[in-house]
This record gives structure tokens, C-alpha cells and sequence, in this order.
């Protein structure tokens, strides 16, 4: 019995400390987009772990870009604007009323600066894309970068 | 109830011993006999006083060892949990560093083709933001001084 109660107090340890080893994106709302519409038609989801891209020191990128769908683009609103808190709201641009660019900067998890990039485009065609990043360079930097090599 | 005794020391045999442990006459075997007898439990209560004398001595003579029993016993439950651990961390670090990418529902694996589709949603951000800042760029002060110059004009008209 007694020896029972000890594996479970030390298996609780070992879930808290997995626990706290998971991924800095799990909490994010956003997680569920990718989640959601990931594998649809329509849609282009990407998935880079330490992978140099182009100069970019990303320690995980993850994009979505999805066609043609409002109610995607209202769902990953709704998502931002709950990640949104504790975030820095590095640049935002509204048209009629609903936000079509959006780029937070959120807080460190883990030694991890991590940023969301969120746009819509409207002409030729409704066009939404969701990144999120995560980098051991600081967030200012990565995005410095993105917005320079374009 | 009735009493377990080691040794088959009886009381009268354990009152005597007592009797020659106090005189001071008692041999080493003796008095190894009347500890055992004490150390039993459910012993009447006139005992008490010699289990009490014998259980000091007993102290005395057998410093308490560090009983490394539990401390083992945590120390391999602990080795044990960080193993699973690590396997744990192991399998979903495997399992999260990956590459690829979704294109109407078919997964692509092969690196530059992904590279390509991160690569094409990163410019899909930055090109729009550069439109915006362009937009700001090319709104010139003098313009902005126009614009609202225009809105009282066409107010006073």
C-alpha cells in the first residue's frame, strides 16, 4: 500500500514534469485553427522544426493559408482576440471595422520568443494566413526580418 | 493471554535472573536471556522498571543505524520516473519536430517543397504589411494637411 502511494506521488511528479515540457504553443488558441483546418481543401498548412529558412532562425514555424472561407477567417479573429492578452500588439490594420492584419508579439515561454502573424487579403481572391512562430532570436528581430525580405 | 516466550524463560525463571542481575551476579549469557525476555511485548507491568533499565542500555549499546531502506526505495521509484520521463519527453519531442505540409488534405514531406510553402505564406504577410506601409509612406504630410483642409471646405459649402 504503501508502496503504491509512493509511485503514484512520483508519477504525478513525472506528469507535472512532462507537463511543463510541452510545446509553448499548447495553451494558444490559434493551436486549434491548425488543428481545425489543417488538412482541408482549400487550405496550405506548414510545419518546420529547426529548419533554417532562408536566413530565418526558426525554432518552429507553423503557417496556415486558407481560401475562399469567411468563417475561417471569423474563427481565427475570435482565437487572436483571446491570445491577444498578456500579447503586444506589434501592428494592426482594420478595414471596416474587422481586423485584416494582425501581428503579436507574445511573452517568452521557455527561453522562446514567439510571435503570430495574422493577414487577409481580399483581391484577387479572400485569402487568410495565420504563422506562428517561435525563435530563440528575440521577436523584434524575426520580424524586422520577415518585413525586410520582402 | 497467553504469553510467547523465546529462550522458555519462564516469570520465576526471569524474577530470579532479575534478582541475580541486580546483585550483580549474572553472567553474560544470562543477562543476554533476561533482554530478550524484556524485549517481549504484552509483559506484566512489574517488568516495566527492567524493560525500561534494559531498553536504555540497549540504546546505548546499538547506536541507531541511518535505516537506508526508504531512501533506497525513493531513490529507485525516482531513477525509475525519470526514465519514463525522458521517454516520455523523448517520444513527444519526436513527435513534434517534424517537417511537412498540408496542400488540399495530401501531406508533403519532401523539405524543399515545404520550405517553398513556408517561404510563400511569409511573403503573403510581409507583402501586405508593405502595402500598408507604403500606403502610409506615400500619404505625404502635405496631403494630410489637404485632405483635412477639404473637410472643412466642403462643410462650409
Amino acid at each position: 500500500m504503501k508502496r503504491t502511494k509512493q509511485f503514484l506521488v512520483l508519477l504525478i511528479l513525472c506528469c507535472l514534469g512532462v507537463s511543463v515540457g510541452v510545446s509553448a504553443q499548447d495553451n494558444l488558441q490559434i493551436r486549434k485553427v491548425f488543428e481545425k483546418y489543417g488538412d482541408r481543401k482549400g487550405v496550405t498548412m506548414v510545419e518546420l522544426s529547426d529548419e533554417a529558412l532562408e536566413g530565418y532562425d526558426f525554432s518552429l514555424f507553423k503557417s496556415i493559408t486558407i481560401n475562399n472561407d469567411s468563417q475561417a477567417a471569423d474563427f481565427i479573429r475570435a482565437c487572436l482576440a483571446q491570445d491577444e492578452s498578456g500579447a503586444k500588439k506589434v501592428k494592426q490594420v482594420v478595414s471596416n471595422g474587422i481586423p485584416t492584419s494582425i501581428f503579436l508579439q507574445l511573452p517568452p515561454k521557455h527561453q522562446l520568443f514567439r510571435l503570430i502573424l495574422f493577414n487577409e487579403t481580399f483581391k484577387p481572391e479572400q485569402k487568410t494566413t495565420l504563422i506562428y512562430i517561435e525563435s530563440k532570436k528575440d521577436s523584434e528581430d524575426v520580424l524586422k526580418l520577415i518585413l525586410k525580405k520582402k | 493471554m497467553k504469553l510467547k516466550r523465546r529462550h522458555n524463560l519462564s516469570f520465576e525463571e526471569a524474577d530470579a535472573l532479575i534478582e541475580k542481575y541486580y546483585d550483580g551476579l549474572t553472567s553474560g549469557e544470562e543477562e543476554k536471556h533476561l533482554h530478550e525476555f524484556l524485549a517481549q511485548r504484552g509483559l506484566p507491568e512489574r517488568y516495566k522498571a527492567e524493560q525500561a533499565i534494559f531498553g536504555y542500555f540497549e540504546r546505548k549499546k546499538h547506536k541507531p543505524a541511518l535505516n537506508m531502506k526508504p531512501v533506497l526505495n525513493w531513490a529507485s521509484g525516482i531513477a525509475a520516473m525519470l526514465v519514463i520521463a525522458a521517454g516520455l519527453h523523448f517520444y513527444t519531442t519526436a513527435n513534434t519536430k517534424s517537417n511537412y505540409a498540408y496542400v488540399n488534405g495530401v501531406k508533403i514531406t519532401k523539405l524543399s517543397e515545404v520550405k517553398s510553402k513556408a517561404l510563400m505564406s511569409l511573403n503573403e504577410v510581409s507583402a501586405t504589411n508593405n502595402e500598408v506601409e507604403q500606403c502610409f509612406q506615400n500619404m505625404t504630410a502635405n496631403d494630410v494637411v489637404q485632405q483635412q483642409l477639404d473637410i472643412f471646405a466642403t462643410s462650409e459649402k
